[in-house]
């Protein structure tokens, strides 16, 4: 299996120590050390759902068709000996016409960024998703994996060293894969969850400036947060 | 984009406003292939948000000459047997925007928008010729009250990081229900009026640090906050589309009295722990509130002034002036002389219903901007198979003549696109078509300033604060001041929407005076000393928007029988009118669907290698529970 090249230098695997030490996002479920919203993106046609199926379900479906109906998915994986809940955000096919919402991006620790091997024009347009990025994402420290897809295609429009230039030039981690085969699959998430782990700062300050989600659940707890209503 | 348009669907959506937006996610919930448009390159029409150049932006464009109103030749695409109903070009809903920058600009170089690397206000990418281009150097160009061009080389730069004036940033407006009630009272009933921040002096902000950090903007075109038992909320929790957005709870309600911003008590702590009000008021405005959460009950008590203004009855209710004046200005918020005393009491009762849903006071802010509530709906409508197409104008309706129904559109590249039916937002249509409109317009005003209205232990709050009209029959003025925390300004700034109904011509003419009230205008605050009262005006901006809000459909000319009009913002604090508007066209379009229902978890839809529509299974016990429990029903996948 290949293994992803992380870009920058001078990486450890420090992180689990690191994140052992830092323990908030446990009080959700026992033994899970935080949860984390990925989000996938790239043109339409590259294959982001089928890595997504491949990823939480290991399915592969050579048919599928156009996105619709993929909201997120959720899976727990361990990296390090350190249980991430991952929650994968699908673009809904709203990138097929360019019109992803920027609330999509809001709160996302990683990314990853797909481009299909076989279509220049995939690989082409990777700036403009960089820069969709940097308008709409909300943290600056955000980690990004490039993820060139269908490697399993015998036919080739992007070598390998282009997409790991580009990925190096932009501080991405690179991975080739294929959703067909699983070649590569799980370790672009992984590789991208430990780095994301590694970074201070990403994930464990996530459990400070939370805003209120809705559910009927708050309300329970809500009823006694000292309105009129508690005391009557 | 090699994709095209499919040229089939059952519904077209103009339109990416709030109730358009809501429309079209119940539609594709329920079913229906939804292609959903808008003219401009950004999601939401006038209930959008925008960064700092991205509202710049948006301001050029509308400072701009209209070039022309009509589509050229959409008449030459029509077949004999029809007839067309023309769209508008460009947008006019918008009016006397002025702009005026009050910080001075102290930077050698040319300041751009970190990350704003396309210069565009849309969230796409693609090269739309009618996108303006962002140029903060002329986006104000036209307004006597600049003191400089903004690309004028400058001076050196007094303050090199925003981060250094703040200290930390607290999260103490934060309301996580998880803290025990009596602590998070503590913590956000802090006293009134005293000066317990201990800012750093020379913590100007300037007006190129605005610009740099102008991505951390989510600007409003329009100021609403979320009712915490209104039914946006119930629509959220009901369609889970509560799931792509987050909340802030509102921390104070603040009124504004003999030239003086109070915080008003707003619950039984704050009441008891009030240094403005004595044993008596106490007393008094307790009594009198627990007589409003059921006053239906109690009818002989109110019975005799139905018909009197409510201000009236309230000077019968041994009430204080001031308690009266916070009463019916900042709790029922309503206005002297117009409400009746049964409107003013039934304000009252839902003001107290909403408070402690999930903090200390009725309202709810969704972070990152008003303008992220449209786009969680269209998320929604995208999830269930809706088509999303931005910058993609309409030139016309094509009418059957026979049957004098709409059956299709023309969009801008004069492809035709088919469906059943249509909804169209108001600001589409023609002066033709609305010739027999009133329409109403409201007055906003968006100002960054240096700090709150009302200083507190914690510089994260978010305040409503209600200017009552100075002249009686002119209407109050709302105001709404968000903090950092909000994710719609830039750390040590604050962002202040004000709204109205417009009584003069422009905006400005309609809240100046308010602003004067409040805010000290920068360069004045140079010159005097450094302990001024009130926060430093560093950026304003003022606008008209229309108030297309509750015309009968009768109104317009020549509407099609199935094309169906959506209004734009309203003047209301609330979200009320779009859900309506939205249920009750949703009801017209599929009278025997449930609007919006639950969705099944995510995890459980699955691919449909042929259909457009994916095969949604019926919702698993556990994930109806969600919305029909209302106890512990464990929260998905999200968390």
């Amino acid at each position: 299996m290949r293994r992803p090249l992380p870009v920058s230098e001078g990486e450890s695997a420090g992180g689990g120590q690191l994140a052992q030490e830092l323990l908030p996002g446990a009080r959700m479920d026992e033994d899970v050390l935080t949860t984390l919203k990925i989000l996938i993106i790239g043109e339409s046609g590259v294959g982001k759902s089928s890595l997504l199926l491949r990823f939480t379900d290991d399915t592969f479906d050579p048919e599928l068709a156009a996105t619709i109906g993929v909201d997120f998915k959720v899976k727990t994986i361990s990296v390090d000996g350190n249980k991430a809940k991952l929650a994968i955000w699908d673009t809904a096919g709203q990138e097929r016409f360019r019109t992803l919402t920027p609330s999509y991006y809001r709160g996302a620790q990683g990314v990853i960024l797909v481009y299909d091997v076989t279509r220049r024009d995939t690989f082409v347009k990777l700036d403009n998703w960089l820069n969709e990025l940097e308008t709409y994402c909300t943290r600056n420290d955000i980690v990004k994996m490039l993820v060139g897809n269908k490697i399993d295609k015998e036919y080739r429009e992007v070598d390998r060293n282009e997409g790991l230039k580009f990925a190096r030039k932009h501080s991405m981690l690179f991975i080739e894969a294929s959703a067909k085969t699983c070649d590569g699959v799980q370790c672009a998430f992984e590789e991208l969850v430990e780095k994301i782990i590694q970074t201070p700062g990403l994930w464990e300050s996530e459990n400070q400036n939370k805003g209120v989600r809705l559910s009927h659940r708050e309300e329970s707890h809500g009823g006694a947060c000292g309105g009129y209503c508690s005391m009557l | 984009m090699a994709d095209k348009v499919p040229s089939e669907f059952d519904v077209v959506v103009i339109g990416t406003g709030l109730p358009e937006s809501i429309v079209a996610a119940a539609c594709s919930r329920s079913g229906q292939s939804v292609l959903h448009v808008d003219s401009r390159s950004y999601y939401g029409g006038n209930w959008a948000s925008f960064s700092f150049s991205g509202l710049l932006s948006w301001i050029k464009e509308y400072q701009e000459e209209s070039d022309g109103d009509e589509w050229a030749a959409w008449q030459e695409l029509l077949l004999e047997a029809e007839e067309g109903v023309a769209l508008r070009k460009k947008d006019q809903t918008i009016q006397h925007v002025e702009v005026i920058r009050y910080a001075s600009q102290d930077s050698d170089e040319h300041v751009e928008e970190v990350g704003a690397v396309q210069k565009n206000p849309a969230p796409v990418t693609s090269a739309s010729s009618n996108d303006p281009p962002d140029s903060t150097g002329t986006a104000c160009s036209d307004t006597s009250e600049l003191t400089a061009p903004l690309n004028e080389p400058e001076t050196s730069q007094e303050v090199p990081d925003v981060d250094v004036t703040l200290g930390n940033e607290s999260h103490g407006g934060d309301t996580d229900c998880t803290e025990s009630p009596l602590e998070q009272e503590k913590a956000e009933n802090v006293p009134v009026g005293e000066a317990v921040v201990d800012v750093p002096k020379k913590n100007r902000i300037t007006y190129s640090q605005i610009v740099k950090e102008g991505r951390r903007f989510n600007i409003d075109l329009t100021s609403k906050l979320l009712y915490s038992r209104g039914l946006l909320i119930d629509l959220l929790i009901k369609s889970s589309v509560s799931r792509y957005a987050e909340f802030k709870n509102v921390t104070r309600i603040l009124g504004y009295r003999e030239g003086t911003v109070l915080q008003v008590p707003c619950s039984r702590a704050d009441v008891f722990n009030s240094k403005q009000l004595t044993m008596v008021e106490k007393r008094m405005l307790m009594k009198f509130l627990t007589f409003c959460l059921d006053y239906e009950q109690q009818p002989e008590d109110y019975k005799a002034y139905e018909e009197c203004p409510f201000s009236e009855y309230l000077k019968t209710q041994k009430l204080t002036p001031s308690l009266q004046h916070f009463v019916l200005h900042s709790i029922a918020m309503t206005s002297e002389g117009c409400t009746g005393t049964l409107d003013g009491l039934r304000e009252t009762q839902n003001f107290l219903r909403c408070l402690g849903r999930y903090g200390n006071t009725p309202f709810l802010f969704p972070l990152y901007g008003q303008g992220e509530l449209p786009q969680c709906f269209c998320r929604m409508c995208a999830v269930f198979g809706g088509t999303y197409c931005l910058s993609h104008a309409v030139q016309c309706l094509v009418v059957d003549k026979e049957s004098g129904k709409c059956k299709a559109i023309i969009d801008h590249f004069g492809q035709r696109i088919s469906a059943k039916y249509f909804i169209v937002e108001d600001s589409y249509l023609t002066e033709k078509t609305c010739s027999d409109v009133a329409y109403r317009q409201m007055s906003r005003a968006v100002l960054i300033t240096d700090r709150s209205v009302l200083k507190a232990e914690s510089d994260q709050q978010i305040s409503i604060l209600t200017v009552p009209p100075v002249e009686p029959g002119s209407a109050a003025v709302r105001v709404i001041e968000l903090c950092s925390s909000t994710m719609t300004c830039m750390k040590g700034t604050y962002l202040v929407h004000l709204t109205c109904p417009s009584s003069k011509k422009t905006a400005r003419e309609d809240l100046e005076s308010v602003v004067q009230k409040l805010f000290t205008p920068y360069a004045e605050a140079e010159l005097e000393n450094e302990e001024v009262e009130k926060p430093n005006l560093l950026w304003a901006l003022y606008f008209n928007m229309r108030d297309s809000s509750g015309i009968n459909r009768d109104s317009y000319n020549d509407l099609p029988s199935n094309v169906y009009v959506c209004s734009g913002p309203d003047c209301f604090l609330g979200n009320k009118n779009a859900v309506q508007q939205a249920e009750t066209l949703f009801r017209h379009i599929l009278p025997n669907e449930e609007f919006c229902p639950p969705p099944p978890n995510p995890e459980d839809i699955v691919f449909d290698g042929d259909g457009m529509q994916p095969e949604v299974p019926a919702p698993k016990p556990e994930a109806a529970e969600d919305v029909t429990s209302q106890g512990d029903a464990e929260e998905h996948s999200e968390e």
